[in-house]
C-alpha cells in the first residue's frame, strides 16, 4: 500500500497500522518518535508512508525530543503526531504541558501497556487513563479518545487531528496493546468522505499586538512562524498577545482559566459517549477494549431477560460528567469496568453515586479483559 | 540637532523598554553581536526563527528581539528547533541558551543534533553557573569554586563544551569571550551563512551570581580576565597541555563539511517518489 | 570627529556596569551629575571632539545604550 494519503478500501488490518493510516488521511505531514513496545508499529508505518506523501518521520534520541520536535513543527503549520506507550508519555509530560500552555495542535498516541515502570510491555492494560489529565503539572483540560477497535483506531485518529486543529491543543489517543495489536476489518472511505478540520491562521499582516493569539475561550487564530508575525510564544505565564507576565497573579489566573475554559465551554462539541441503556436497571460503564466484553455481557444478559444496558466512554477527557450523571439518574445500579485498579472509577462514582449504587469490577487478573460470564455474575449479584 | 539613532534599536520589539539583564551582563554584548551580524549580512529578523530554553540567555531574543521566537522548556530548545527547521527549511533557525540548559539537562539534544549536522546556529552563552536560579554550580563551573549548591567548593570535573560538540560531529565550532565582540560577530555571520550545525560558545560574565558571589570580580574585571587568559587556537597549538591550564582557547575550532540532515532527507524523499513513478 | 549619543534611561550605571569606561581607548567617559529614573548613574562624554569613532562603547554596551556615528573612518578602527 503505497502512494496516496487515503488508502480507500476494506482491509484486515492491525490497530496500530490503522492509526498510522488515520494520521495520513487526516493530513499528518510530520511525525517523530522513539521505539517502544507496543507502539512501534505506528512509527514503522509512518516512517514508510510519510515520505510517500512528501512528509517525514524522524526517529529522535528520546521521547522528550520527539514531542519537542513535533511541537516545533506544528508552529510552522504542520499537522503532527507522535506515538508511544506509558513510559514515553511520562517522559513527554513536561512538553505536553508546554503544548497546552502555548496552544499547539498535536496528536499523541499512547498504546498503553502494563505498568508501573517497565512493567509488561506486551500486556494491554488501561494503565494510564488519568495521566493525560493530571500527569503534567498545573491545572489544565485535555482531550482524549479511547478506540475499541482497529476501525476506531483509524476514525479516532482522524478525529483527534480535527480536535487538535479546532481547539489548538494536544489530543490523546488512549489505545492499548489489545486494540493496537489486534487485527480486524477496517474500512477506509473515499477521501471526500473524511471530514478534515484546519486551524485558524491570521492573514499575513495581522498585528499580534492587536489580535488575540492566545487565551481566547473561542480559540484564537495561531500566529504561525515564518510569516512575518514576529510571534512571541513563551512557556512563561503570558497574556492574550504572548507577552510574558511573571508578577501579576491576575495574569496567572487569566492564563489558567482561559486555557481550561477553551475546552470546558465546548464540551457539547467534544464529548462523545455510546449510549445503549434505554430501560436498563443495570448499566455497565466502560471504554476501550473492555467495552467489547461489556457489550457481549449486555447482549447475553438481555437474552436472559435481565434489564442491562451499556454506556461506553469514547472521550474520557474532558470528563463526561453530565452524561454519566444523566445515565445514573435513570439506572439503579452502575457497574464500572476497567482493566486497571480503578482509574476513572472515582470520577465516575463522584457523578453517579448520589443517583445509583455504583460498584467496580476489574478483570480476574489485571491485563486480561473481563470475561463476559464474570460480568454476568456481577450483574446478577447487584440485581439481588 | 539631528539625534543619532542606535543602528540596532530597530530590531527591538516595540513594547520592550529595556533589557532584562543585570548591569554588566555579558549576554547583552552577545545579543548585540547577533543583531550586528544580522545587520551586516543585510538580513532582517524575518529571515530567522529563534528558539530558546530556560535561563538568562534564553531571554536574549525573548522578548527583546522583534522576531518569531519559541521560548520553550529547560534543556530542549535544540529539539524544538529541529521541528521548526523541518517545517521552515528556508528560514534560519537560531538557538541561544546557556551552558546549563544546553549541556547539562539538554546535553543529549546537543550531542544528537551535532551528530545529525542539521542546519541551525546554536549560540551557547557559557557563564559557568546557573545564574537565573541564584548561582548554583553548573557542569562548566571550575573545580573548587564555592557556589550556592557547592558551599564547600565544587568536587566535579567541568566540561569543555566545544570539545564535546566537536566530538559529536558538529561541522562548525567556534569559541569567543565577550571581550571578543567583533570576532564573535564575524563567527556568527559565518555560521548563519553556512550549511550544517554551527555551534558558537561564548564565555560570558555573570557579574552578580558568579562575579559577586564567588568573589571573581565585577563585569569589567571578568572581561579583563578573559582578555588576559584567552589565547587564539593557532597560538594554543604551539603550547603544551600544561601550559594551556587556565587558558581559554578561542577562535574557530572546527570548520568542515559533512552531509547535512535536511539535504539527506530531501534525497530520500526524491528516491521514494522515484520508486513510485 | 564623531557623534556619540548616550541613552540615559537604558543605562545600568557606571558603578554597577561601567564597561564603556573600560573599553574606551581615550578614556572619554566620566560619571554624569544626575541619576536616571531607575537610580543608575549614566556616563557622559568628557570631550566628544577627542572621540575617534572606534565604536567600542557602542559595541560593548550590554544595554545598547550608546550609539556612535562616525563622521569619517577612524584610524585603526576595525570593520
Amino acid at each position: 500500500m503505497k502512494g496516496t494519503r487515503v488508502q480507500t478500501g476494506k482491509y484486515f488490518m492491525m490497530g496500530n497500522m490503522a492509526c498510522a493510516e488515520g494520521a495520513l488521511a487526516a493530513g499528518c505531514d510530520f511525525a517523530a518518535g522513539y521505539p517502544i513496545t507496543p507502539a512501534t508499529e505506528i512509527a514503522n508505518r509512518l516512517a514508510e508512508r510519510l515520505p510517500q506523501v512528501g512528509g517525514v518521520f524522524l526517529q529522535m534520541e528520546d521521547e522528550i525530543s520527539s514531542i519537542a520536535a513535533i511541537i516545533g513543527a506544528s508552529w510552522t503549520g504542520k499537522k503532527v503526531m507522535t506515538a508511544t506507550s506509558g513510559p514515553g508519555i511520562s517522559l513527554m509530560l513536561e512538553n505536553i504541558g508546554f503544548a497546552i500552555g502555548v496552544e499547539t495542535p498535536c496528536v499523541i498516541v499512547n498504546v498503553q501497556r502494563g505498568g508501573p515502570t517497565t512493567g509488561m510491555p506486551t500486556a494491554g492494560v488501561s494503565a494510564d487513563m488519568v495521566q493525560p489529565k493530571r500527569g503534567s503539572h498545573g491545572d489544565y483540560e485535555i482531550i482524549a479518545l479511547c478506540p475499541a477497535s482497529p476501525q476506531e483506531m483509524f476514525e479516532h485518529t482522524v478525529l483527534a487531528f480535527n480536535f487538535a486543529e479546532k481547539y489548538r491543543l494536544p489530543v490523546f489517543i488512549l489505545s492499548d496493546a489489545f486494540v493496537g495489536h489486534m487485527r480486524e476489518e477496517v474500512v477506509i472511505p473515499e477521501a471526500d468522505q473524511i471530514e478534515i478540520v484546519n486551524r485558524k491562521v491570521p492573514e499575513v499582516g495581522t498585528d499580534p499586538q492587536k489580535v488575540k493569539g492566545f487565551l481566547d475561550e473561542n480559540v484564537a487564530p495561531m500566529f504561525l512562524f515564518g510569516r512575518g508575525f514576529r510571534s512571541h510564544v513563551t512557556s512563561s505565564c503570558h497574556d492574550e498577545h504572548g507577552k510574558r507576565n511573571l508578577s501579576d497573579l491576575a495574569a496567572l489566573d487569566n492564563f489558567i482559566r482561559k486555557l481550561s475554559d477553551k475546552i470546558l465551554n465546548h464540551k457539547e462539541d467534544i464529548v462523545r459517549v455510546d449510549r445503549d441503556y434505554e430501560g436498563a436497571e443495570v448499566v455497565l460503564v466502560s471504554y476501550g477494549a473492555v467495552s467489547r466484553a461489556a457489550k457481549m455481557a449486555a447482549i447475553r444478559a438481555r437474552g436472559q431477560g435481565l434489564p442491562v444496558g451499556t454506556l461506553r466512554l469514547i472521550t474520557p477527557w474532558p470528563f463526561p460528567g453530565e452524561e454519566i450523571e444523566a445515565m445514573a439518574r435513570k439506572a439503579k445500579k452502575v457497574v464500572v469496568l476497567e482493566n486497571n485498579l480503578g482509574q476513572l472509577y472515582p470520577f465516575i462514582r463522584a457523578e453517579a453515586a448520589c443517583h445509583a449504587d455504583v460498584s467496580f469490577l476489574p478483570p480476574r487478573v489485571i491485563g486480561e479483559i473481563q470475561d463476559p460470564e464474570a460480568i454476568l455474575n456481577r450483574i446478577r449479584e447487584v440485581l439481588k | 540637532m539631528n539625534e543619532i539613532v542606535h543602528p540596532l534599536h530597530r530590531f527591538i520589539r516595540p513594547y520592550v523598554t529595556s533589557t532584562t539583564n543585570c548591569p554588566g551582563c555579558g549576554n547583552g554584548i552577545a545579543a548585540q553581536a547577533i543583531l550586528r551580524a544580522v545587520d551586516e549580512l543585510g538580513m532582517t529578523l524575518d529571515d530567522f526563527i529563534f528558539v530558546t530554553g530556560i535561563g538568562c540567555s534564553a531571554w536574549i531574543p525573548s522578548p527583546f528581539f522583534n522576531v518569531d521566537v519559541l521560548h520553550t522548556t529547560h534543556g530542549r530548545p535544540i529539539a524544538f528547533a529541529l521541528g521548526i527547521k523541518m517545517g521552515l527549511p528556508e528560514k534560519k533557525v537560531m538557538v541561544t541558551s546557556g551552558d546549563g540548559d544546553l549541556a547539562a539537562i539538554g546535553g543529549n539534544h546537543l550531542i544528537h543534533n551535532a551528530r545529525r549536522n542539521v542546519e541551525m546556529v546554536v549560540i551557547c552563552l557559557n557563564n559557568g553557573i546557573y545564574g537565573m536560579t541564584g548561582g548554583q554550580a553548573a557542569p562548566t563551573t571550575p573545580m573548587g569554586l564555592k557556589t550556592a549548591t557547592t558551599p564547600y567548593g565544587t568536587f566535579e570535573n567541568p566540561f569543555d563544551i566545544s570539545e564535546l560538540v566537536i566530538a559529536a560531529g558538529a561541522t562548525f565550532v567556534a569559541r569567543w569571550t565577550t571581550h571578543h565582540a567583533r570576532q564573535l560577530t564575524a563567527s556568527i555571520k559565518k555560521a548563519i551563512q553556512r550549511k550544517g550545525f554551527s555551534f558558537i560558545e561564548v564565555i560570558t560574565q555573570c557579574p552578580v551570581q558568579y562575579g559577586k558571589k564567588t568573589g571573581s570580580g565585577s563585569a569589567v574585571q571578568m572581561m579583563k580576565e578573559y582578555k588576559e587568559t584567552s589565547i587564539l587556537v593557532k597560538e594554543a597549538a604551539k603550547l603544551s597541555k600544561d601550559e594551556l591550564q587556565g587558558r581559554i582557547v578561542v577562535g574557530e575550532l572546527r570548520d568542515k563539511e559533512a552531509p547535512e540532515m535536511l539535504e539527506e532527507i530531501n534525497k530520500m524523499k526524491r528516491k521514494v517518489s522515484g520508486e513510485k513513478a | 570627529m564623531s557623534k556619540v549619543r548616550i541613552y540615559r534611561d537604558l543605562c545600568k550605571g557606571l558603578e554597577e556596569c561601567g564597561i564603556c569606561v573600560s573599553v574606551c581607548p581615550k578614556k572619554l567617559f566620566q560619571p554624569s551629575a544626575a541619576l536616571n529614573p531607575k537610580g543608575y548613574r549614566p556616563p557622559e562624554m568628557k570631550d566628544e571632539a577627542a572621540c575617534t569613532g572606534c565604536e567600542n562603547c557602542m559595541i560593548y554596551c550590554p544595554d545598547l545604550a550608546i550609539a556612535v556615528k562616525k563622521d569619517k573612518p577612524a584610524k585603526g578602527a576595525k570593520k
